[in-house]
This record gives C-alpha cells, structure tokens and sequence, in this order.
C-alpha cells in the first residue's frame, strides 16, 4: 500500500464516527419526509445540548481508565440546587439578586461547585482508598439521586428566573446560547485532551498506569482533577437542564447516564482506557441525537428508542474490534 | 573506584514474616558500571524498585552524593537523576513513540500562560536521539502497541541514553533484544558510563555482565554475596557465588 492511500485509510479510521455521522444523515433526509430542514438540523444540535456537556467529563474519566457512573444523578442534584434556589413557583426559594445578570454566574457556580465537590468524593476514595471506581461512582448515583429527592421531597420547582432562562431563549445563528454552551465545552476539551500536558497525561494513564507512575507523572493529582471535572461538567449539564425544563423536577434526567455512555462508546473511547478522543463523542453524540430526531419524524413509537440505542453501541463496539484488526495489518 | 555516587548502608526489606532483603550494603561510583547478579527471587529487583522509588525499605540507609537519600515516589528519583528501566517494559502503547519519549517531561510553549505541547520539537529531537543510536523506526507517530518488542525495548533505552542523570538503573534490559541490538545496547552503555553516569545493570548472562561491567556484585538469599572487581574474578567464580557452593572468589562484603 502507498503511504497516500495509507494515511487516507488512517484518516477515514480515525474519524470513522463522523462518517457514520453524515452517512446516517444522509439516509434519513432521503428517506425520511421533512427530515432534510436547517430546523431540524439546529434541533439535533439543540436537543444534544445536555447530553453532550455529559459525555464529555464521562469521556475524561474513562479514558484516564476509570469509570463515573455518578454523572447523571450529578447533574439532577445541580439542576435541583438551581431550580430551588433561583424558582418562583414549586419549592423554589425565589432568590433575587440585583443586577438581574448576577443569577446567570452565581447559578453556574453553584451547580459547578455542587458537581465539583461530589467528583472530589469520588476521586479520593478511587485514588486514596484504591477502592474500584466502578463501585464507587455507582454507589455515588445511588445516594446522590437519593440527596435529590430528599432536599426536593419529591416535589418540582418551576419557573425559573428568566434572566437564566434568556440562555434557553435568546439565539445565535438559528442555535439557542445553551447548544453554544455545549460546542465551546466540546472545543475547549478537545483542545485540552490533545495539546496540552494534562490531557496527554490523561492518556497515557489510562494506557499504562504503572509506567506514567515510573516517568514520575503525579497520577494521583491528575486522576483527582479528572474526577473534579467530570464532577463539575456534569453540575454544567445539570444548569443546562434546568435552563431548558425552566426548573428541576426529582426525576430530571433519569436513564441520561446509559445514552451517555453510548455516545461515548459509539464516538469511540474504549471503556478500557486510553483511547478515544472528544471530538469523536460529540458525533456520538449527535448521532444518537439524529437518530432520535428520525424516529421521532417517522412517527415510530418512542419505545422503539431504546432498542435502536442498544443495537447501536452493540455495532460500536464491534465497529472497535474491525477497526483495529485493520489497524494492526497497516502497522 | 572514583567517589561514591550512591551508598547503601545495610538496606532491608520485608513482606510481612519474609525477608526479601536481609541488608544490603554496596557502593556504586561516578561513571563505573555495576553488574547486579543473582538467582531468581534473590531481590535484585526489589533492590531496584528501592533505589528507584518504587517500594520503601524497611530500614537501612541509602547515601546519594553523599547525603542520606530515600525517595518516596519515582518521581523524587528522577528530580535527583535516578533514570530506571524497568523489565516488563514501562511505555503507554496506546500512545506514539514521541509521546513516549517524553513521558512527564513533555516540551511545552506557553500560549497566554496555558503549556501547549510542542510536537514539532519533540519530534525532532525523538528523531535525533533514535538516529544516533542506529534505531530504525518507520513512524515516530506510530502506536507503540503497533511496535516489535525489539522496537520497543529500543525506544526505553535511547530514552535513559537521552535523559542520562547521574545514575541508570537497568533490570534486564535485554529481554527481548537481538544479538546486533543487545551489542549495541551494551556499547550504549558504556557511552553512558564514559559521561561519568554511574550504571547498574541486572542481568541472567554472565556474558552480558563480563562484557560491559567494571564490578560484579551478586547477592544470595537477600544478601551481598559477592564484589569483585570484573577482572579480578571468572565466570565460573561468579556462578559459584550465585549458587552459593563457595565464597571463593568474593571480596569483602560491604
């Protein structure tokens, strides 16, 4: 093979979820009626918003070869913090601040710090106690679920203060700020994860734990702030959630935690660490998002969902185990 | 021997009721190559992971240029020059060879105060290193894990050639070599050990160790059981201390 043909084929390999990406969406505006509109292109986007922001500090986790399963009830107690804080109606408190925009900040860094403090909890324990993080994080979306009913009492708050609410509103080429908010997040991490020391320590990590510890990387530090991150960008999908419902209800984002763990998967990060990269989990994530939208359009039973989801991360996986046979026949 | 680079005094550890290491005590000067010879399950390794940072001894004292030295992680070894090659090889495959070679010590430019990792330049240094040392690798962006275990074993030893220190400790570094990189791996380390780096090597070939060692120690059942001078023993000397029929041939202990 000549190395033009080479690298083409390596090209294609890595971005092989972007291809799907286009693929699928091609199908659908063929075959689908009313698929082929900038509307509803915005809405996958749109509708992507928050699960997006998820899969990213899932993604985090994973590829430093650990595992939060805590991310979905994290965002539930951020988005429960926010809407009880800053609702008028339900169990909000209905707290002003003067200038109106001071809510927008002091919201965000509530539900950052809520999300920050819970993956701090985590990361010691899987760093400090050695305890494994798949126990760990699970047992955290147990009991932080269970914080979230208990600080609601099962009840919802709604509207929330429209100073926030002006992210789900006011638009930006044709995109709500809250989609934005989950592009420049996407831009931001990728940037991180394939530029800087950090992000290659991350990798290198989940690849080989024991070497990274040799070469002298403080694994112990970056495993934390991973577990922070993925924490506090879960406390950010969680304001996104309240933006978008207008406040919290106790059940907010339930089942969030398994489509993120399919867009990740399908977008290409191996669960056993070390490999993957952000920018293929934002095209899993918009695929399952289009896929959603076609189901939706063709007026298939919701139901059927779920089913297509499953088979999909089923085919992710077994799309992995093709692409590195291949992979190993180039080398 | 030149000035000691590296003292230890008495070095024990254990596992619970089992000792693996019943006090250890050598020297190791600038620029002089130590073979480290023993059975299986002598404790060369974990004498290595002591010295290294890996594992704490239970007591003992270690001196490095003099002054009492323990370090706690790998990384306070290396801030003092303690460069490692470890036996079962320590390379991220899921990452390419320059990723590799930089590993925590990665060339960084600051853009608006955020490090940003210089590819270029470390590629090209990764390319200089590699070329000097006659290192053939097709991609310097490739995985490791698409790599031979020659290629890889190459790639941690240009690695100590490059980052050099003070001192080099090796365990088995030859494993998976050939016999024309074994050579040239032998050659590498006496390069190292003429820039005044001091080298101890573990190895199972007494050939290995006769070619490239100044000073053979060998250590029996967690001790000292032998340290000669290279041209002052034999082979059959050598294998004697291991096994532990005679003591012929052995030096003072400590």
């Amino acid at each position: 093979m000549n190395p033009r043909s080479r690298k083409a084929l390596e090209f294609v390999l890595d971005n092989l979820v972007w291809f799907m990406l286009v693929f699928v969406l091609i199908v659908f505006s063929l075959f689908v009626p009313n698929y082929f509109q900038l509307g509803i292109f915005a809405n996958i986007i749109e509708a992507s918003s928050v699960l997006g922001v998820m899969s990213i500090g899932l993604s985090l986790v994973i590829i430093a070869g650990h595992m939060d399963l805590s991310v979905e009830s994290v965002a539930a107690l951020s988005a429960m913090t926010v809407g009880i804080l800053f609702c008028s109606s339900g169990i909000g408190m209905g707290i002003q601040l003067n200038p109106q925009w001071l809510m927008v900040p002091v919201s965000l860094l509530i539900a950052m710090a809520v999300g920050g403090i819970i993956g701090a909890f985590n990361g010691y324990l899987v760093v400090k106690v050695k305890m494994s993080a798949f126990i760990i994080t699970l047992a955290s979306y147990i009991w932080v679920r269970g914080l979230v009913l208990v600080i609601s009492g099962g009840r919802s708050a709604q509207d929330l203060a429209p100073a926030i609410r002006w992210f789900a509103i006011q638009r930006l080429a044709g995109l709500p700020l809250t989609a934005w908010i989950a592009v420049a997040c996407f831009v931001l991490f990728s940037l991180i994860m394939a530029k800087t020391p950090f992000g290659r320590h991350l990798i290198m990590i989940g690849g080989n734990e024991t070497a990274t510890f040799r070469a002298g990387i403080r694994v112990n530090r970056n495993l934390v702030i991973a577990f922070v991150l993925a924490g506090a960008i879960a406390g950010l999908a969680g304001w996104l959630l309240a933006i978008r419902t207008s406040g919290a209800t106790a059940n907010l984002g339930v089942g969030l935690l398994f489509n993120a763990f399919a867009a990740v998967v399908i977008g290409g990060v191996s669960l056993k660490g070390g490999v993957g990269t952000l920018p293929g989990v934002y095209a899993g994530v918009l695929l399952l998002s289009s896929i959603n939208t076609a189901i939706n359009l063709m007026g298939l039973p919701a139901n059927y969902t779920q089913v297509i989801h499953g088979l999909l991360v089923l085919a992710a996986v077994l799309l992995d185990a093709f692409k590195q046979t291949i992979r190993q026949r180039l080398a | 021997m030149t000035e000691p680079l590296l003292v230890l005094e008495n070095v024990t550890k254990n596992y619970g009721a089992i000792q693996a290491l019943r006090g250890i005590s050598f020297s190791i000067g600038k620029g002089e190559v130590v073979a480290l010879l023993g059975d299986n399950g002598a404790g060369k390794s974990t004498l290595v992971k002591i010295i290294a940072g890996g594992l704490e001894p239970s007591s003992g004292r270690m001196l490095f240029e003099g002054k009492e030295f323990l370090a706690k992680t790998p990384a306070e070894a290396k801030a003092a020059g303690i460069e490692t090659v470890y036996q079962d090889l320590s390379l991220c495959t899921n990452v390419d060879v320059v990723a590799n070679f930089f590993m925590g010590r990665e060339i960084t430019r600051k853009v608006l105060g955020i490090p940003i990792l210089d590819e270029r330049a470390m590629e090209a240094v990764v390319g200089k290193a590699l070329a000097s040392a006659g290192t053939r690798i097709p991609s310097l962006r490739t995985n490791v894990e698409h790599l031979s275990g020659g290629q890889r074993q190459a790639i941690e030893l240009n690695r100590f050639v490059h980052w050099g220190g003070k001192l080099v400790l090796l365990d088995e570094p030859f494993a998976a070599l050939g016999v024309e990189q074994t050579r040239r791996g032998l050659e590498m380390i006496r390069q190292v050990a003429n820039q005044g780096i001091g080298v101890v090597i573990i190895t199972h070939i007494m050939q290995q160790a006769f070619q490239v060692a100044d000073r053979i120690v060998v250590i029996r059942q967690g001790v000292v059981a032998g340290d000669v001078a290279r041209n002052k023993t034999s082979p059959d000397a050598v294998i004697n201390m291991i096994t532990g029929e005679t003591l012929a041939g052995a030096g003072p202990a400590g």
